[in-house]
């Protein structure tokens, strides 16, 4: 069981399987990271991308690239009326982030009631069929899904990069993670930058979820489990550091993955909630590699990042 | 008749559950949704003693309890050493991870439930039996919240709310505080539990996932935080609300999630339209304490 090619194929494909989990925890960790919001309500707006994405492939008849643009708009939509109306809203009248927080949780809840209501509970596919064409690489099998995945993650990732390092809005972004209330005496828009955010936020959930409903069966509770995954990696990653997030990300998209090697598949799904509870407890500041020059700088990141959200 | 008394039953639970979690987020602050696991820990306990073991149902709800207590305070006090925040995270993972767990095992139950659950004072004195006891239990449950929450305690948590740094630098426990508030709601929502088991014979792990908490976390956001009457008020509407909606005869794939759409929707409409609920306390949400001073 445990040769070359059983290995080299179960590497591969937690790798492309992780490809959603990394966009998952990009999101996520990026409202963390600018907003100071844990942001629970993601899983509804990444709901609203793949319900978006499957009505428009599977009743509206629309090929697949229109799927993943209705993905990102729905997400992108979602976000904006959460920020608008919600966080712009709560933030106005010094909502405390216990108020904050259940916000996010039971909008995130009623998006998901309402999807149930209207789709049902049955899983449903993107598209028709969720079994890709395979090609024999060497002696692994790639399925025509994996390399797109892998590629549009890659992408996503190098288009986040290159925007907070090289445009106005990324800088205004670092601006306001770093320190909002001395951003917006520079004469930075601080509600415009909090929106901005939540929409690439919802924009990324939406391509994670296009990603995940052409290869997996989704229902409209299912964003919560791939939600709290994004919690697990976010943490593990280190608050406030998005790249971190994204790489235990893929850590741990691989270890579950890798998992059915060693335990019954019934078991997999409860890992999740065991990484959970590991990185809460092990590494509730992220994991670093000792006596690096980043993770100091990370470490002390990491209680400025708390301190905003404390309550 | 019977209806009516299972009913009551139901709402007594509710009223039980709404006044232990309104003493974990209401009065101390702490946020986590996950009651409805305590709930469970001490139905399931209660059961499995009473029917394996052969524990008299009494003794069993009393350990049900008990488990609830010990189990939130292990996964209380590694997350609360860590930040607040950690905590949600952490009693959403343990709530999620011990349903998923729960489907797993067989011997109580599995995914399709554990039936046959020895029965209590029914057969012998009839359901009103079982409603005075439930109601009993309810009314203790509302007074020692209130009287917890207007002595000493009440002022520690007042000022551990407010202002937890001050708090710590009066020398004062923050995190002891907090587990023991945790402890002490989670163990009267495992007790609820053991009531609940004895009288309905029948438990399965979903029925203590998140539509339950929001059902919870509704109740004493509309009854009114922090109020003594609140939770009260909140249980009894949103038990008797979902009822009317069963009365028209939706199939149940409508029914769930209209029920959830409705909790969560309230909630929505309250947060923003009358934050403080139907029995208003002062300024509890606003972030700010009585001197306008931003938390």
């Amino acid at each position: 069981m445990f040769n070359v090619t059983v290995i080299s194929q179960i590497m591969w494909t937690s790798l492309a399987t992780s490809s959603y989990f990394v966009l998952f925890a990009l999101s996520f960790a990026l409202v963390l990271k600018v907003n100071k919001v844990f942001n629970f309500a993601q899983a509804g707006m990444m709901t609203a991308g793949f319900y978006a994405a499957y009505v428009a492939v599977r009743h509206l008849g629309l090929p697949g690239p229109a799927g993943l643009v209705a993905a990102v708009l729905a997400g992108m939509l979602a976000a904006f009326v959460l920020e608008r109306f919600g966080f712009r809203v709560l933030r106005e009248r010094r909502a405390s982030a216990m108020f904050v927080f259940i916000f996010t949780l039971v909008a995130s809840q009623f998006i998901t009631y309402a999807m149930t209501l209207v789709f049902g509970t049955w899983p449903t596919t993107i598209f028709e069929s969720m079994f890709w064409p395979v090609k024999i690489i060497g002696d692994v099998a790639v399925s025509a899904w994996d390399v797109p995945a892998i590629a549009a993650t890659l992408a996503v990732l190098a288009a986040l990069w290159a925007f907070l390092r090289f445009t106005r809005y990324g800088q205004f972004m670092i601006a306001v993670a770093d320190n909002s209330a001395l951003a917006e005496l520079y004469g930075i828009r601080k509600d415009r930058v909090l929106m901005l955010t939540m929409l690439i936020a919802g924009a990324i959930g939406g391509i994670g979820m296009f990603l995940y409903g052409t290869r997996a069966q989704v229902q409209p509770a299912a964003a919560t489990e791939l939600m709290l995954f994004a919690v697990a990696a976010t943490i593990l990653g280190g608050i406030g550091n998005i790249w971190g997030a994204a790489l235990a990300a893929v850590v741990l998209g691989m270890v579950q993955n890798a998992s059915i090697l060693f335990i019954p598949s019934a078991w997999q799904g409860f890992l999740l909630f065991a990484f959970l509870f590991f990185a809460i407890v092990l590494f509730p500041s992220g994991f670093h590699f000792p006596e690096s020059r980043r993770a100091l700088k990370k470490m002390r990141a990491a209680p400025a990042a708390n301190s905003g959200k404390a309550g | 008749m019977d209806y009516i008394y299972t009913m009551i039953i139901l709402i007594g639970l509710f009223v039980i559950l709404a006044a232990s979690f309104d003493l974990v987020i209401g009065h101390c602050g702490l946020i986590s949704i996950a009651h409805p696991i305590f709930y469970a820990i001490g139905a399931y306990v209660s059961a499995m003693l009473a029917k394996e073991a052969g524990w008299p149902v009494p003794f069993a709800m009393l350990a049900g309890g008990l488990a609830a207590l010990v189990s939130s305070i292990l996964v209380a006090l590694p997350s609360l050493r860590v930040s607040g925040d950690y905590l949600l995270i952490a009693s959403i993972g343990f709530q999620l991870g011990l349903i998923e767990l729960a489907k797993h095992i067989h011997s109580i139950g599995g995914a399709g439930g554990l039936t046959n659950i020895p029965s209590f004072l029914v057969a012998e004195h009839g359901r009103l039996a079982y409603v005075l006891l439930v109601v009993a239990v309810a009314v203790l449950t509302v007074l020692f919240v209130r009287w917890l929450a207007h002595g000493p305690y009440g002022r520690m948590m007042a000022a551990l709310r407010d202002d937890e740094l001050a708090f710590s630098m009066l020398g004062r426990n923050a995190i002891w505080l907090k587990v023991s508030v945790f402890a002490i709601g989670s163990g009267i929502a495992g007790l609820a539990g053991g009531l609940y088991a004895h009288y309905f014979r029948f438990l399965e792990p979903d029925q203590f996932g998140l539509l339950q908490s929001s059902a919870i976390l509704t109740m004493v956001v509309v009854g009114g935080m922090r109020t003594t009457w609140g939770p009260v008020i909140g249980a009894i509407v949103l038990q008797i609300l979902p009822q009317a909606i069963t009365f028209l005869g939706l199939p149940p794939s409508v029914l769930g999630p209209l029920q959830g759409l409705l909790f969560s929707g309230l909630v929505l409409v309250f947060m923003f339209a009358r934050p403080q609920g139907l029995i208003a306390a002062s300024d509890i949400w606003s972030g700010r304490d009585a001197g306008g001073r931003p938390r």
